[in-house]
């Protein structure tokens, strides 16, 4: 019984430790800003290729035909983000650049909802779980520019309009200059602030 | 001795249900893995299964070691499952170095290598500890003893599920063309 007993206690205690390990692992891997670092693709690797059509069978491409394609890794949630929605108002006027935004999944509020917000003429396409997966992204709203050569010239999580325009400003700069990759511009914001 | 025998025996299943747990966050990405190890091809639906029904095996036994302690079949058992790694460990650094082995889905990165065999060999000799003999009327639990061991169980499963779930989708991503 003296046994038994031993065997519970040390299970419980292995199981306990065990669990705590695991939540570290997550607390590690979910915040701070490595966390945000550790999304979306470095500038000039390849992006995933492919060819997706919207509701009214327009097909959409990437690499795009367009000399800059901005992929939007959001879904109807992007209402919740004003200052986003109004940064890409701000840069959706530019001929040289395809929008598309990219669902995780069949959503059908997406488009009405993209609609009502004023982000007319952005194709809404259905994209799948490993597709985000292949762009490195967790979370959302997310923005990744690719050129037309099918590399990606920027990367970031987006919550505020400046990060949608200076997105577009590093995706511009030539992939030479760009000593850091752009990816997790609130560290480097924060870093500038700190400053 | 005993206690030694029995921490032995926890840790095995303990990482039993860990690596099952974690595996089945995304099955689909341990099944990129079982593909590596089928010489022919298989459909992906098959081989997800196939990944699943790994996942819940090394699951179902991690728990079984851990809630029936003194059933004896259950520690032979434990230890054909840490053979079985090894035998994977090995195969997988002969011919597959340095892929991934996802033996933890997306908690670890380890690969097939050597360090990644000899933590197998270590599962194994751990599982071979826990095989020695502790007099099975001293090892048997009352019902609540059981039902608290079967909730940890079942918490560490879902712990180990959850935060692979959390670290998974950034890990190791692999380009794909999708067409609609």
């Amino acid at each position: 019984m003296l046994l038994a007993g031993s065997f519970v206690v040390v299970a419980l205690v292995f199981c306990l430790v065990t669990i705590l390990a695991l939540f570290g692992v997550t607390h590690v891997s979910m915040s701070g800003a490595e966390a945000i670092e550790r999304d979306g693709l470095a500038p000039g690797i390849p992006a995933p290729a492919w060819s997706l059509a919207d509701s009214a069978g327009n097909v959409v491409c990437s690499p795009p035909r367009t000399p800059l394609q901005l992929i939007m890794f959001t879904d109807h949630s992007l209402k919740a983000f004003p200052s986003v929605v109004d940064g890409l108002r701000e840069v959706m006027a530019q001929e040289r650049l395809e929008i598309v935004v990219l669902t995780r999944r069949r959503n059908e509020l997406a488009e009405p909802v993209l609609r009502s917000i004023g982000l007319d003429g952005i194709s809404v396409l259905t994209g799948s779980p490993s597709l985000y997966a292949a762009y490195n992204v967790r979370v959302m709203p997310f923005a990744i520019f690719v050129d037309s050569a099918g590399r990606v010239r920027a990367s970031s999580l987006v919550n505020h309009a400046w990060q949608v325009t200076k997105l577009l400003q590093l995706a511009d700069l030539p992939l030479e200059q760009q000593s850091l990759p752009p990816r997790g511009l609130f560290r480097r914001r924060a870093a500038t602030a700190g400053a | 001795m005993d206690v030694l025998i029995l921490c032995a025996k926890t840790t095995v299943a303990c990482l039993l249900i860990v690596a099952g747990g974690a595996k089945l966050s995304d099955p689909a990405s341990f099944a990129s893995t079982v593909r590596l190890f089928i010489p022919f091809r298989v459909a992906w639906p098959l081989l997800s299964a196939i990944a699943v029904g790994v996942s819940l095996g090394e699951l179902a036994v991690g728990l079984a070691s851990l809630t029936l302690p003194a059933i004896t079949v259950v520690n032979a058992l434990v230890f054909a499952v840490a053979c079985a790694f090894v035998a994977v460990s090995a195969v997988g650094y002969a011919f597959h170095r340095g892929r991934s082995c996802r033996c933890f889905g997306a908690l670890s990165q380890r690969k097939f290598d050597a360090p990644g065999l000899l933590r197998s060999v270590v599962t194994a000799g751990i599982a071979a500890v826990a095989l020695a003999h502790v007099g099975a009327p001293a090892l048997q639990l009352d019902a609540t003893a059981r039902v608290l061991l079967l909730a940890a169980a079942g918490l560490l499963a879902v712990a180990a599920f959850t935060a692979a779930r959390a670290r998974g989708t950034g890990s190791e991503p692999e380009p794909e063309v999708v067409a609609q």
